[in-house]
């Protein structure tokens, strides 16, 4: 176990690596944080100036070291829209975020298993349809446009919650369920597979056959074997949550996250600052997708990972 | 040597001739008789070509407003049956623009930017896919270990960092969406061609001589063509989506041309207000297309049951 407990962090040491990398590539390579910076009709003596202040006319490869040297320590450049420390101000972000991303995971979770196996024990019956038909109708709609029609319909017309920001426990309901639906309808689905695939297997039938009812089948017996499953789907649906829903998402809602920062400063143009929002939140993929393998297999330890 | 040679060569175009006639002929039957007795399908179907049908010819509908004709005086009209006319039957933008004319309008942009993203992907990915498969060894390692690489560096990160980089446009939302979704067409294909690369039919032809592409493209590709078909559907799903939240953020279209995502951007401040129809309706035509295709990869799904291949792209090695 610690021996492939280690050579799973060094795959995603090293998946970060290659990451940050092609992410240095596109940023310095391809373009330059000065051109960026500077408006299209910047004077030549203009852009040398920048490019010097920010130490963009040395060699590449002295660059790639300082940010590679950089990555290690957790220094990510200076944001010069702001004029701090990027990796500060991503940090800073960062809570609210997780906090959101947490949110939607409770919505996912807690409407996906429920559903999954609502829709497996009435299998091919109104509920099963009905569970179907969510699931189609959520991951149909595009995320953004949910939260809008949660805004006008909770907000606007029944006024129960604030509109858009951060206040509090109550702010956090909106956003999560327009993140955290879609996921429940994907995972619903995945989990009424399933089960019902485990219920015609033979140790299942045997509990059926001795008389428990389908309803404890389900609870006890069958949904242990779809666990390790559901860990990973929840999982997949979290790197989503982080790289995708997240920054639309906050966009909506005026949530101050690493998303809605980086779409600041796309609008600031500021790279520096982008490209560690960027950087953050693959890291933070790559971390999710180390615990769920961890995860998956502390439950199931017949999942034998390479 | 002749004679061996032969029935080798015979075996080969048999596995070959798999998805053309006369074998062709009894899958197409089997698809029209399946989609019969498919709600889910029969549905699809008629969502799809309705959106594509307007996609095509919106320009040339008769009776539709200039969908870029402003007029102050009539702005934010509500639609039918909220107090509006059938002058604008689904009311007007803050600018006094039709709504149902720029839906039309946007239609174009919203599906052929996903189309071309999934198509760009397909191809790129399902070439990688037969070549790792099918030649392995180091390109084999070199190939996954990339697919891997993209699976930790989704779409939105890589359209932040490129549209920070070199400022918003179509082609680069169309190249966005296929560099995040190859890795799925190359898995796939990989998967497919380990299990078929052990087959009669590719040995025969091996052993008749052929080079590996010809095995490559007119042995192994043909057996891929329907699994690759389904899994094109259930992307351009993905990537219809991934448009419309491109464009919402400002990335994609700019302004004076829309599509179904940044009509919502540019509705945003309305919907606390008298204005609410802006938004609404352009996500309720992504919701209705994607559901569309949604439903139509439902029925593709349950007609050559790709439970098991979807499950190879569920379980993603770590990364």
């Amino acid at each position: 176990m610690l021996r492939w407990l280690a050579r799973r962090i060094i795959a995603a040491a090293l998946v970060v690596f290659v990451v940050t990398s092609l992410v240095f590539v596109v940023t310095h390579v391809f373009t330059d944080p000065a051109t960026v910076s500077l408006p299209l009709e910047a004077t030549e003596e203009h852009r040398a100036d920048r490019r010097a202040a920010l130490g963009i006319d040395r060699p590449l490869a002295v660059q790639y070291w300082d940010f590679v040297s950089g990555l290690v320590v957790g220094d990510l450049g200076e944001s010069f829209w702001q004029d701090q420390p990027a990796s500060k101000l991503v940090l800073e972000r960062l809570p609210a975020t997780l906090k959101l991303v947490a949110g939607a995971t409770a919505v996912t979770v807690l409407l996906a298993a429920p559903m999954g196996m609502l829709a497996a024990w009435w299998e091919r019956r109104f509920a099963d349809h009905a569970v179907l038909g969510f699931s189609m109708a959520s991951i149909s709609a595009p995320p953004f446009w949910i939260g809008y029609l949660l805004i006008i319909v909770f907000a606007v017309q029944l006024g129960w919650v604030p509109t858009f920001g951060s206040r509090g426990f109550v702010s956090l309901i909106l956003p999560s369920f327009a993140i955290g639906l879609a996921s429940a309808g994907r995972l619903a689905q995945m989990t009424r597979r399933g089960i019902v695939e485990e219920l015609r297997k033979p140790y299942a039938v045997t509990a059926l056959s001795r008389g428990f009812s389908r309803s404890y089948t389900i609870v006890h017996h069958t949904f242990r074997n779809v666990a390790s499953g559901f860990v990973t789907m929840t999982g997949w649906e979290l790197t989503r949550m982080f790289t995708g829903y997240t920054v639309v998402i906050e966009v909506v809602f005026a949530w101050p996250g690493v998303g809605r920062l980086a779409i600041h400063a796309i609008e600031n143009r500021d790279l520096i600052l982008v490209q560690a929002a960027v950087v953050v939140l693959a890291t933070l993929v790559v971390v999710t997708n180390l615990l769920v393998d961890i995860a998956r297999r502390m439950i199931d330890p017949r999942v034998e990972l390479a | 040597m002749t004679a061996v040679d032969d029935t080798a060569t015979a075996g080969a175009d048999a596995g070959a001739a798999d998805a053309t006639s006369p074998e062709g002929v009894t899958v197409m039957a089997d698809l029209r008789s399946h989609l019969r007795k498919s709600k889910a399908g029969i549905s699809g179907i008629i969502i799809c070509s309705v959106f594509a049908l307007v996609a095509i010819v919106g320009p040339w509908l008769p009776f539709l407003p200039d969908p870029a004709k402003q007029s102050l005086p009539d702005k934010l009209t509500p639609p039918v049956g909220w107090g509006g006319t059938w002058a604008h039957p689904l009311g007007t933008d803050q600018l006094g623009r039709d709504i149902l004319a720029r839906l039309i309008d946007g239609a174009r942009i919203s599906l052929l930017v996903g189309l071309a993203a999934v198509v760009i992907a397909a191809i790129l990915g399902t070439t990688l896919g037969l070549i790792a498969g099918y030649v392995g060894g180091k390109i084999d390692t070199l190939i996954i270990s990339a697919a891997d690489v993209q699976m930790a560096f989704p779409g939105v990160l890589a359209g932040l960092i490129l549209v920070a980089a070199f400022g918003p446009s179509v082609w680069l939302v169309i190249v966005v969406i296929a560099i995040s979704s190859w890795m799925v067409f190359t898995r796939v294909g990989r998967s497919l061609v380990l299990t078929l690369k052990t087959s009669l039919f590719v040995e025969a032809s091996e052993l008749s001589g052929a080079p590996s592409s010809r095995v490559m493209w007119r042995h192994l590709l043909p057996n891929l063509v329907s699994s690759l078909i389904t899994l094109c559907v259930l992307e351009l799903a993905a990537a219809i989506l991934a448009e419309s939240a491109f464009a919402f953020l400002g990335f994609g279209v700019q302004p004076p041309r829309s599509s179904w995502g940044l009509m919502i951007q540019q509705g945003r401040n309305y919907v606390t207000g008298d204005g609410w129809w802006i938004v609404t309706f352009a996500g309720l035509a992504i919701a209705i297309v994607v559901l569309g295709v949604n439903l139509l990869s439902l029925w593709l799904q349950s007609f050559n049951d790709v439970a098991e291949r979807e499950q190879i792209i569920l379980e993603r090695p770590g990364g």
